[in-house]
C-alpha cells in the first residue's frame, strides 16, 4: 500500500520535473499539429461528401421531376 | 477545358471539370463564363467538388462546345463580379452548418462523458449570461427561459438534453444570421450595380462616364441625392453627406474644400466636385453592405413582433412548472415542463418562414429589408403614392414646348434640356430625352447648377440667370413675369398635361408641356389594393389641382393633394400615424425621401433616385405596380402563417406537457413528436406563399 503510494509519488515528481518538458517539446508540438490538421482533414472530407450527396440527391429529384412530366405529356396525348 | 459528365437528363447536364477543386475565384469565373451565353439557362457552380449543373435550351453537343473552350486564362471577368458573388460567405456558413452538426453527434462517440460534461456546462454560463442580460431590461424573454432549461437539465444531469437544447439553438442561430446576411447581400448587389455612370468634369465641361473609365486624380461632380462613387477629396462646392456606412452616425456632415469623402457615402444636400483618389475595388460593396446594417441598426430595433411572439409564453411556462412543482413535489417533473422548449420550435420557423416569404417576394422583383417591413405592410390601412413616375409611368415624356420669347422651340429646349441634366427625377430625364430624340446635343453651357428640390433648378445660361420648374418655383418664389404680348397663349395652355416653366432673365421663355401616362396597371393595381383592405389610398402630387383632380380620377382614387411641398409628405405621414394607422409610403424620387423614412413600410421604385432606394424598406421593380398588390399579399399570408405555426407549435407542445406530466405518454415518445414536429412545421414555412408564380 505504501509502496504504492510512494511509486505513484515518484511519478508524480518525475512527471512534474521531465513531462512538462515533453508535452511542450518540439515533437510533441508537431504531433499535435499534424493531428489538428488531420481533423481538418476529416472535416473537409466530411463536408465534399455532403456536397456529393447533395449534387446526387438534386440528380434524382430533376430527373424523377422529368419522368413525371413525360408521364404526364403521355397521359395527355393518350386521351 | 476536359471535363466529363456526370449525370444527364434531357436539357439539364451536370459536369466535372478535370481538376479537384476550384477556388472561388475560379468558380466564380467559370459562373460568369457560362451564364454569358443566352442559350444556358441556369448554371450552378460547386467549387468544392469542381461540377456544375448546366441547364440549357439547346442541342447537348453546343453546351460540350462552350465547356470545350472555356479557359481560366481566357475570360476577362469585371472585378465587380467576385466582389459580389457572395459565393464564401455562403460557403463559409454552409461549412459552419455542417461542422455544428458534425461535431454535435462525432462527440459523444469520440470524446469521453466527463470532458463532455465540462464543456457543456462551460458553454452553458454563456447562456446564463446570454438570459440575464434579457433581464436586465426589465422583461422576460426566451434567453432566459432558454438559460432556465438548460441549467435545469445540467442540474439534474440530464446532460443530453442540455447538449440537444444547446445545439439546436446554435443551428437555429446560424441560420438567421446566414439568411439575414443574405439578404442585405442581394439587396447590396443590387444597389452596387446600379451605379455605374458618373459625371466627371473635363476641360470641355461635364460628361457622363462610365464610372469603370475613371481613374485616380480624375475630377467627379456629385450632386444631392447621389452616392458618392470613389474615395477622393472636395475640390470645390459644400455639401451635407450622410456617413451612416462608414461611421454609423445617421446625421449628414458637413464637408467643404479639401476634406476627405468616401465611396458609398450619399450627398444629402448641395454639391460637391472631388478629386478621385482611389478608384474600383476599394470594396465599394462591403461598404454598401455596411451601410445597409448600419441603417437597420438605426430603426431601434430589427426584429418583427412575430420574432418575439415566444416571449409571451414566458411567464405562463414558469407558471406552469412552478405548479406541477407545488402539486407533484416532483423536480425531474417540473424541470420537464421547462424543457419542453417552445422556444427552439418558434425560434426556427419564424425566421424561416419569414426569410422563405423575403426570398418569394423577390422572385417578383420586391427587396425587402427585414421582416418587419412585411408586418407593417400586412397591417397597414393607407397607402400614399407620389404620383409622378409612381401611379404614372417611369418616363413622362415632352408633348410641345410653347415658347414666350422670339428663340425657336428647339433652342429652348436645348437648353432647358442642358439644366435638366442634372436633376435626378423623371420629369427632367423626360426633357433630355426629348432634347436626344430631336438631336439637340448641347455642350455645357450654364456655370454652376443650384439645386432647389421638388420645384426646379436655378442657373446661369450665358450670363443669364435661367429657371426651370414648377408654377410655385418660378412665379412665386422666383417672381418671373409673363412677357405682355403672350398673356393669351398663356391662359389657353392646356390643362392635361403637367407644365414646367423655363425663365430667362426673370422672364418666362418657355413652358414645356408634358404629358405623364398613367401606368396600364394603376387602376387595376388601386382596386385590388381596396379590396385587399386598404381603407385610404391617397395621391400626393406637385402638380396643380386640376391636372391632379384629372389623374386621380382616372386611377380611381378620390383622396388626393395637390401642390404639396416634400415636407408636406411627410407631415401627412406623421399626422396619420399619430392617428394610430399604419402607413405605407410609395414613391420614386428624392423629393419624397423625408416621407418614405417617416413611413412605417417606405417602398420606393428602383429605377428612381439613388437616395430613395437607400432609404426605402422595400424595393420594387420599376415595370410593374402591381407588385405592391402581390406584396401586400405575401405580407397578409406570412402573418397568417407566423399566426398558425405559433398556435400549432403553443397547442401541439402543451398537449405534450400535458400528456407527459400526467405520464399517459412516456418522455422518449414526446421528445420525438417534439422534434419531429419542429421539423415538420420548419420545412412548411419554407414552400412559397403565392399558389402560382408568375414568371
Amino acid at each position: 500500500m505504501k509502496l504504492k503510494g510512494l511509486g505513484i509519488f515518484a511519478l508524480g515528481t518525475l512527471f512534474g520535473l521531465e513531462g512538462i518538458k515533453v508535452l511542450s517539446s518540439k515533437d510533441a508540438k508537431k504531433v499535435y499539429t499534424h493531428c489538428t490538421a488531420g481533423v481538418l482533414r476529416a472535416k473537409d472530407s466530411v463536408l465534399d461528401q455532403v456536397t456529393v450527396l447533395q449534387e446526387n440527391c438534386s440528380d434524382i429529384y430533376e430527373e424523377a421531376k422529368a419522368i413525371n412530366e413525360e408521364r404526364a405529356k403521355k397521359e395527355e396525348t393518350a386521351e | 477545358m476536359r471535363f466529363t459528365i456526370k449525370h444527364e437528363i434531357r436539357n439539364r447536364m451536370r459536369i466535372h471539370l478535370a481538376m479537384k477543386r476550384m477556388s472561388f475565384r475560379e468558380a466564380d469565373t467559370f459562373d460568369y463564363y457560362l451564364k454569358n451565353f443566352d442559350e444556358i439557362r441556369e448554371v450552378k457552380v460547386y467549387e468544392r467538388t469542381a461540377d456544375a449543373v448546366i441547364v440549357f435550351d439547346c442541342d447537348r453537343s453546343r453546351v460540350k462546345d462552350i465547356v470545350k473552350d472555356f479557359s481560366f486564362d481566357d475570360i476577362q471577368v469585371p472585378e465587380r463580379v467576385f466582389e459580389c458573388s457572395g459565393r464564401e460567405l455562403s460557403a463559409a456558413y454552409y461549412d459552419k452548418l455542417v461542422t455544428t452538426v458534425v461535431m454535435h453527434f462525432a462527440k459523444r462517440l469520440v470524446v469521453p462523458f466527463d470532458i463532455r460534461r465540462i464543456w457543456d456546462t462551460a458553454k452553458t454560463l454563456g447562456y446564463i449570461w446570454r438570459g440575464l442580460k434579457t433581464f436586465k431590461n426589465g422583461q422576460l424573454q426566451v434567453e432566459m427561459l432558454d438559460a432556465m432549461a438548460i441549467t435545469a437539465a445540467i442540474l439534474t444531469g440530464d446532460h443530453n438534453t442540455a447538449s440537444n437544447v444547446m445545439f439546436l439553438l446554435k443551428i437555429g442561430d446560424t441560420l438567421e444570421e446566414w439568411t439575414h446576411k443574405r439578404s442585405v447581400d442581394d439587396l447590396a448587389r443590387r444597389m452596387s450595380l446600379n451605379i455605374d455612370k458618373v459625371w466627371m468634369l473635363t476641360d470641355d465641361g461635364e460628361i457622363l462616364t462610365d464610372s469603370s473609365k475613371i481613374a485616380c486624380g480624375d475630377i467627379v461632380v456629385v450632386r444631392m441625392g447621389n452616392m458618392i462613387p470613389f474615395d477622393g477629396e472636395v475640390t470645390s462646392g459644400e455639401a451635407m453627406v450622410n456617413q451612416a456606412s462608414m461611421t454609423g452616425e445617421s446625421v449628414a456632415v458637413h464637408k467643404s474644400i479639401s476634406s476627405s469623402v468616401y465611396a458609398g457615402t450619399v450627398v444629402e444636400e448641395g454639391e460637391i466636385t472631388i478629386k478621385v483618389t482611389q478608384t474600383e475595388g476599394c470594396g465599394r460593396f462591403d461598404k454598401i453592405v455596411k451601410m445597409i446594417e448600419e441603417s437597420e441598426k438605426l430603426k431601434s430595433s430589427v426584429e418583427s413582433k412575430a420574432e418575439r411572439l415566444a416571449d409571451r409564453l414566458v411567464p405562463y411556462i414558469l407558471l406552469a412548472s412552478g405548479l406541477t412543482w407545488v402539486f407533484s413535489r416532483n423536480v425531474t417533473k417540473a424541470v420537464s415542463v421547462l424543457m419542453v422548449d417552445y422556444s427552439c420550435a418558434l425560434k426556427m420557423s419564424m425566421p424561416i418562414s419569414v426569410l422563405s416569404a423575403i426570398k418569394e417576394a423577390s422572385q417578383y422583383d420586391i427587396t425587402v429589408k427585414g421582416g418587419k417591413f412585411l408586418e407593417a405592410v400586412a397591417e397597414a390601412d393607407t397607402i400614399v403614392f407620389d404620383k409622378t413616375g409612381t401611379l404614372t409611368k417611369a418616363k413622362p415624356t415632352v408633348v410641345r414646348v410653347v415658347a414666350f420669347c422670339d428663340e425657336s422651340e428647339d433652342e429652348l429646349l436645348r437648353q432647358a434640356a442642358c439644366l435638366e441634366e442634372h436633376f435626378p427625377h423623371s420629369v427632367a430625364r423626360a426633357v433630355v430625352d426629348a432634347a436626344f430624340d430631336k438631336g439637340l446635343m448641347h455642350d455645357e453651357l450654364h456655370t454652376n447648377v443650384e439645386y432647389i428640390v421638388a420645384h426646379g433648378i436655378a442657373s446661369e445660361i450665358e450670363g443669364e440667370k435661367a429657371v426651370i420648374g414648377s408654377f410655385h418655383f418660378v412665379f412665386e418664389d422666383e417672381g418671373v413675369v409673363i412677357p405682355d404680348n403672350r398673356k393669351s397663349i398663356f391662359d389657353t395652355l392646356p390643362d392635361e398635361y403637367s407644365h414646367l416653366y423655363f425663365a430667362k432673365n426673370g422672364r418666362l421663355a418657355a413652358c414645356i408641356l408634358i404629358e405623364d401616362p398613367m401606368r396600364e396597371e394603376t387602376r387595376a393595381t388601386v382596386e385590388k389594393l381596396r379590396a385587399q383592405g386598404f381603407k385610404h389610398i391617397v395621391m400626393m402630387t406637385g402638380d396643380s389641382e386640376r391636372t391632379a383632380a384629372k389623374i386621380a380620377a382616372e386611377a380611381g382614387i378620390t383622396e388626393y393633394y395637390a401642390e404639396v411641398l416634400p415636407e408636406d409628405k411627410a407631415g401627412y405621414v406623421e399626422k396619420v400615424k399619430e392617428e394610430g394607422r399604419k402607413v405605407i409610403m410609395v414613391g420614386d424620387g428624392i423629393n419624397d425621401s423625408p416621407a418614405l423614412s417617416a413611413s412605417d413600410a417606405g417602398i420606393a421604385i428602383s429605377d428612381g433616385a439613388e437616395i430613395a432606394r437607400q432609404i426605402a424598406d422595400i424595393t420594387i421593380g420599376s415595370d410593374n405596380l402591381e407588385s405592391i398588390a402581390i406584396l401586400r399579399e405575401i405580407s397578409t399570408l406570412l402573418m397568417k402563417r407566423i399566426k398558425f405555426n405559433y398556435r400549432t407549435i403553443v397547442g401541439f407542445n402543451t398537449a405534450l406537457i400535458v400528456l407527459g406530466i400526467t405520464g399517459v405518454m412516456p418522455p422518449a415518445t414526446s421528445a420525438m413528436l417534439h422534434n419531429g414536429s419542429t421539423v415538420v412545421l420548419g420545412l412548411k414555412s419554407m414552400t412559397d406563399l403565392l399558389p402560382n408564380k408568375a414568371v
